[in-house]
């Protein structure tokens, strides 16, 4: 099983590799919000003081850990499958002895993102100079509770959207769910402003929902701004939404595969 | 397992096409109510195919032959009826199926378009759990026949269609599979190409003695490869037998092709049928019993103002279209 790993990882590095240049126009077209949010809410938190007790420091430490954990969870596999469903190529990869999704499709998504994130590196170096960020709060306790919560969180965010792409066995409509689904990202996962920010109810709902797991919850993990409370219930919710997306996906996988007809292929 | 390796039976496969008028009106409504048409691809198919058999697939464009390859592969899900290919049902897409089977379709790829081929091989080779010298060793014989060694370390996209295909073909073939279905693999090669195709398979058939199912729109490919063939046209089974019989079946017909001096000047049809070619505008194409070409181009010569002539086997849709319209 390994071997089929690392085979998958040097012909989608090679692919990927190949691409570099478009990979780097998507990775400038993506920073461009957070960046902007950064900005705009630094100067307003430095104009008042602070921002409901958020102060321009902690807005910078924010948006800058955004950055990298978004890179890490977040996935492409929308953009980068749900065509193969619609024009009939994937038949080559549905005959082969493995899955489409759970090999090909998650090694491609893994080395697009370790290609984004050399591209992210230098720029995250030039933005902490800017921006000089104080990051005294971090701890390693924190990074190490991190690592496992955005591997969580990238499953649960791949095997959601994976679950979204296979939708397009039933309907060629699929890209415009997913928008839908993007929407909710940003609203409940703190990619537009920390969770803290937003009405009351949102939050609340926020924490049931998976979104916050990809973004809100490994990046206050890192900052170290759970209770210990906190992060056991971000953790319980993070196991729940892994086993509920895997079942959602399998589900969706298993009868999309039979209706799939093959279209010019 | 039972003795035959693939069986067929009552296989029926009935797509749901959406359908509408043009027009904005009709987009509106459709939009609401959509309308759906059954298009039957396959009704109630019917065979058995041997292990070790080559057996061709033949019928028109549109005639069911990819659908039925593809339910056989486990691509597809019948509408109705069942297939057991070495003791499987191939749409459960078991594991142990699809390592013992492959199908190859003209242009599509097994391999990565932007990275050279070698690359996809041992992909394949790792998919398929093949150890380092059962690979080496079928990559040693693939190479032999199709000559792949100087293709290998090229992007895919910079081989040509020739090469392209005898590197899917091989691709196909890493894992030593025990059925092939095959569709169209020889489609744009040249002469030489199709030949070598051709003689590929037949050794690997010979060596391995796996069971082939293949269409092909080259006559050629059928009668260098196949004693049997499967004839479908409008999803329906319509002959399953020899080559021979088939031959005799529609034989009597050779096309003549004349290039006259003036042209449509002279009627030709008291000479025989005339045929539509769309591939030479120029020359004039009438179909004739076997028996009388020898008179009939004897006749034409010398009655008429003749720049080329030339009498050919009828391309094999005409034949099998004319065989069972008739």
């Amino acid at each position: 099983m390994f071997k089929i790993f690392q085979r998958f990882w040097q012909v989608n590095w090679a692919e990927q590799w190949q691409y570099r240049a478009n990979l780097l126009m998507y990775l400038l077209y993506w920073l461009v919000s957070p960046i902007i949010y950064l900005a705009v809410w630094t100067s307003i938190a430095n104009t008042k003081g602070n921002v409901n007790g958020f102060t321009a420091n902690d807005f910078i430490t924010y948006y800058m850990t955004l950055l990298i954990v978004d890179q890490i969870t977040s996935n492409i596999v929308i953009h980068t499958f749900a065509y193969k469903i619609q024009d009939g190529t994937l038949s080559g990869e549905l005959i082969r002895p493995v899955h489409p999704m759970l090999t090909n499709a998650l090694v491609n998504n893994i080395a697009f993102k370790g290609l984004t994130i050399m591209g992210l590196t230098p720029i995250w170096i030039i933005l902490f100079f800017l921006f000089r960020p104080d990051f005294s709060n971090v701890a390693l306790s924190g990074i190490l509770l991190a690592i496992p919560a955005m591997i969580m969180g990238f499953f649960i965010g791949f095997l959601l959207s994976a679950a979204i792409t296979a939708l397009a066995f039933w309907t060629t409509r699929v890209y415009s769910i997913h928008e839908f689904y993007y929407a909710l990202i940003l609203l409940f996962s703190g990619q537009f402003v920390p969770l803290t920010l937003m009405p009351k109810l949102i939050q609340d709902i926020a924490q049931f929902l998976p979104f916050q797991l990809l973004i809100y919850f490994p990046i206050q993990l890192i900052l170290g701004k759970l209770s210990s409370a906190q992060i056991l219930q971000g953790y319980v919710m993070g196991v729940i939404w892994l086993v509920v997306s895997i079942a959602i996906f399998d589900w969706i996988w298993h009868h999309g595969v039979k209706r799939f007809s093959a279209v010019g292929a | 397992m039972p003795p035959e390796t693939i069986s067929v039976e009552n296989l029926s496969k009935t797509y749901q096409v959406p359908e509408r008028e043009g027009g904005f009106g009709a987009a509106v409504r459709s939009f609401f109510k959509r309308k759906y048409k059954d298009v039957k691809a396959v009704q109630q198919v019917n065979f058995k195919i041997a292990r070790g058999e080559i057996v061709g697939f033949l019928g028109p464009n549109g005639a069911g032959k990819t659908t039925t390859l593809k339910m056989l592969s486990g691509l597809l899900h019948p509408t109705a009826g069942k297939a057991h290919v070495l003791g499987f049902t191939p749409w459960e897409l078991k594991t142990d199926y699809l390592r013992a089977m492959t199908l190859v379709m003209g242009q599509r790829n097994r391999l990565a378009w932007d990275i050279p081929a070698a690359d996809s091989f041992l992909l394949n080779q790792a998919i398929y759990r093949l150890p380092d010298e059962e690979y080496k060793q079928t990559y040693k014989e693939l190479d032999e026949l199709l000559e792949l060694e100087p293709l290998m370390k090229k992007p895919v996209r910079n081989l040509s269609l020739g090469e392209r295909m005898k590197c899917e073909i091989a691709a196909g073939l890493l894992h030593r599979p025990k059925v092939l279905f095959l569709d169209e693999p020889t489609i744009g090669l040249d002469i030489t190409g199709q030949a070598r195709i051709r003689e590929f398979l037949r050794e690997y058939n010979k060596r391995t003695g796996a069971t082939i199912l293949l269409t092909s729109h080259y006559m050629a490919d059928v009668t260098a490869l196949c004693e049997r063939i499967i004839i479908i046209h409008q999803g329906q089974l319509k002959y399953d037998g020899g080559i021979g019989d088939l031959s005799r079946k529609i034989a009597p017909f050779k096309l003549i092709g004349v290039r006259l001096a003036e042209v449509n000047s002279h009627d030709l049809t008291k000479y025989g049928t005339p045929v539509q070619n769309e591939e030479d505008a120029e020359k004039h194409y009438i179909q004739v019993k076997a028996e009388d070409v020898t008179r009939i181009t004897s006749g034409l010569l010398a009655d008429l103002p003749i720049h080329d002539i030339t009498i050919t086997d009828p391309p094999i849709e005409d034949v099998i279209e004319q065989a069972f319209n008739q």
